[in-house]
């Protein structure tokens, strides 16, 4: 029954895009010149959505990454890469730079400062133009002090055993399963906080923590609380990060995999 | 046999003597700028002498087939210890319609696909007029730029297959993979997909999404839809969600991450020739109860012909902190050859997980600028910018620019 029901919608869609095999598509080469809003008269009439509209920066990644994309007909790629890439051969004095590289719009007044606030709306966008090293590259010319996280105020490194006792910096990781058999930990709130940060906004962890040490400071498979970060569906998906990684991710932790 | 240098160098001669029959066009602009700024990883006043060239080279061959495109740019810090910086955007030579199928492109490039996107040191070709699906392949090192130069290493590789719907007007799909390679091991490996489709003139419904083949979920997807009544009217709704996925030799692609939604709404009106306006409303999911709400509001004016006024504010509110700004500009075209603008950035928030800067902090930044055509090819500009912030009371900055074309 599914299988012909996926037929039926094939035949169905070959017959809806035959007809608009005949509606070809047109170079825009020589419309390149007009204004953006002469587009539009010609676009609407013929049901094509407005061309470069308002939330053109916004909405512009689908249309740029297709198969058919005909971008290059008006713009060459020093279009593209001075907003993705900071380059500056044709900058608007709008434009802003940030040392020697040209920033968008968006990295506005003290980006430095609201960067934290601006990744979080949709934490992918930054890798749109940035690798991840460039934030571990940033962030390492800073001193890390001066970029703690919430969950950081209770540093369990701080937390004391009683109310006069040592802290836990004075213990080695060899030592956490005296008191924590199998990773278990007291309510202190530090290891919510930080969990729920750090499947939140994980990113913001790597670029502090670039070689995820402190990480593994609990969570390695062989010293420490040897808590588990793993995924729900791990069981699955390991051997997948196994074989392409050649294994060196797993080996960080554990002994065979 | 062999061929002595001497007669190698007569050989070469002979190919510049051949060049008096060539006649390709060579087209670009040369921009030298200096820049001032304060360096934030030493708080020194940097000032910095770059060249950018950017050029394209066409009409080499009788059908011009042919062309050679480049950009890229200099700088030498000439004060601050920064030294000698470069990055070379692209340079490629590109031949189009080889048996009208084939288009290839050589060299440095920027490379998009539904799947992924880089910069490579390889080749990508396009199979085209084969049919209603087009083909793009597309390898070679994979090219990332850092804060200084270059940052990747030997063994990035990058490797992408597409394939897509082509000829139909108002139907776009494609699917896509991507690979990258990271010292040899496979550091990515996405499958990405496009659709967008126009319907009864009015509407277009949109969607893309890319499927981690390592972590097996859905890195991104996106759906979306368009409806826009009037030329002048433009009415978005989107849901899109992503999990944050790592390079397979990143320790932090062993570690549980949760799933980011957002779901937008927008409207753009375009009143008249003087007056643009657009709004619009996101609510954002973290998982774990976190959420946070953005709303926003713009316009653009067009009070005479010579003049253009932006206004742009946002207001998000949620997990995180909160984030109340906005910018305003205006350019002026005083006369054919003068162009002069200005404008303002503000923005009030407060970071709730940085215990150092807790409390409201404020930024400002204002800056002016002009602009002036010398000549047909040339033209020079100006940029002074203020910023007033947390960290500093003043921070002057400003450019000047020089434009050749050529």
């Amino acid at each position: 029954m599914k299988k012909w029901f996926v037929y039926c919608m094939l035949m169905a869609l070959s017959a809806l895009y035959a007809q608009q095999a005949f509606a070809q598509k047109q170079s825009h080469k020589e419309y390149a010149s007009l204004k953006i809003t002469e587009c539009n008269s010609c676009h609407k009439s013929e049901g094509v959505a407005l061309n470069h509209d308002a939330d053109w920066v916004r909405g512009h990644r689908v249309l740029a990454a297709k198969g058919e994309k005909n971008c290059a007909e008006c713009h060459d790629q020093a279009y593209c890469l001075d907003c993705h890439q900071g380059g500056g051969i044709d900058s608007k004095l709008s434009t802003n730079n940030y040392r020697r590289d040209y920033i968008p719009k968006s990295h506005r007044s003290d980006w430095l400062e609201i960067h934290p606030l601006k990744a979080l709306d949709n934490p992918q966008s930054c890798y749109r133009c940035h690798e991840q090293k460039y934030c571990s590259q940033c962030h390492s010319k800073f001193q890390s002090s001066s970029l703690e996280f919430l969950s950081h105020r209770r540093q369990f490194s701080d937390i004391k055993l009683t109310n006069v006792g040592p802290n836990h910096a004075s213990f080695t990781t060899a030592q956490c399963q005296t008191c924590h058999p199998g990773g278990m930990l007291p309510t202190h709130a530090w290891a919510p906080d930080h969990a729920r940060e750090a499947r939140r906004n994980l990113q913001a962890c790597q670029s502090c923590h670039g070689d995820g040490d402190v990480c593994l400071t609990c969570h390695s498979a062989r010293t420490g609380l040897k808590v588990n970060p793993h995924p729900r569906n791990w069981g699955s998906i390991s051997g997948n990060l196994k074989s392409k990684s050649g294994g060196r991710t797993c080996i960080r932790c554990h002994d065979s995999f | 046999m062999t061929i002595k240098w001497s007669k190698r160098l007569l050989l070469a001669f002979s190919f510049l003597t051949a060049t008096n029959g060539w006649c390709a066009d060579l087209h670009g602009r040369s921009s030298t700028q200096i820049l001032s700024f304060i360096n934030d990883f030493n708080n020194g006043r940097q000032i910095e002498l770059a060249e950018y060239l950017h050029f394209s080279l066409t009409n080499i061959d009788k059908a011009n087939k042919f062309s050679v495109s480049g950009y890229g740019r200099g700088s030498q810090d000439l004060n601050n210890g920064d030294g000698i910086n470069g990055r070379l955007y692209y340079l490629y030579g590109e031949y189009r319609d080889l048996y009208n199928v084939l288009d290839t492109k050589l060299g440095r490039q920027f490379v998009n696909l539904s799947a992924g996107t880089t910069i490579i040191d390889g080749v990508q070709m396009d199979l085209k007029n084969v049919g209603p699906v087009g083909f793009t392949v597309l390898g070679g090192r994979d090219v990332a730029f850092g804060v200084n130069g270059e940052i990747g290493h030997e063994g990035n590789y990058a490797l992408g297959l597409a394939a897509y719907l082509t000829g139909f007007k108002n139907t776009d799909l494609d699917v896509s993979w991507f690979r990258k390679w990271d010292a040899g091991d496979v550091s990515r490996d996405i499958v990405g997909g496009s659709f967008k489709q126009f319907l009864f003139k009015n509407v277009k419904a949109y969607a893309n999404a890319r499927y981690d083949l390592t972590s097996e979920v859905f890195n991104e997807v996106l759906a979306g839809v368009k409806y826009f009544p009037t030329a002048n009217l433009i009415l978005t709704g989107e849901w899109y969600q992503s999990y944050p996925t790592f390079d397979t030799t990143d320790i932090f692609s062993v570690f549980a991450v949760n799933r980011y939604q957002e779901g937008v709404f927008r409207a753009d009106y375009t009143v008249n020739d003087v007056v643009a306006v657009n709004a619009g409303y996101s609510r954002q999911d973290y998982g774990d109860d976190g959420t946070a709400d953005v709303y926003e509001v713009g316009c653009r004016l067009h009070p005479i012909e010579t003049v253009s006024v932006g206004l742009a504010y946002d207001r998000r509110q949620g997990i995180g902190g909160h984030l109340d700004g906005g910018m305003f500009d205006v350019a002026w075209d005083a006369t054919k050859k003068l162009q002069l603008a200005s404008g303002l950035t503000v923005d009030a928030y407060s970071r709730d997980f940085f215990p150092s800067s807790s409390g409201s902090q404020t930024a400002q930044q204002y800056w002016a600028g002009g602009k002036y055509r010398l000549a047909k090819n040339m033209q020079a500009s100006l940029r002074v910018q203020d910023d007033i912030n947390v960290t500093r009371n003043s921070n002057v900055q400003g450019r000047f620019i020089f434009d050749y074309d050529f």
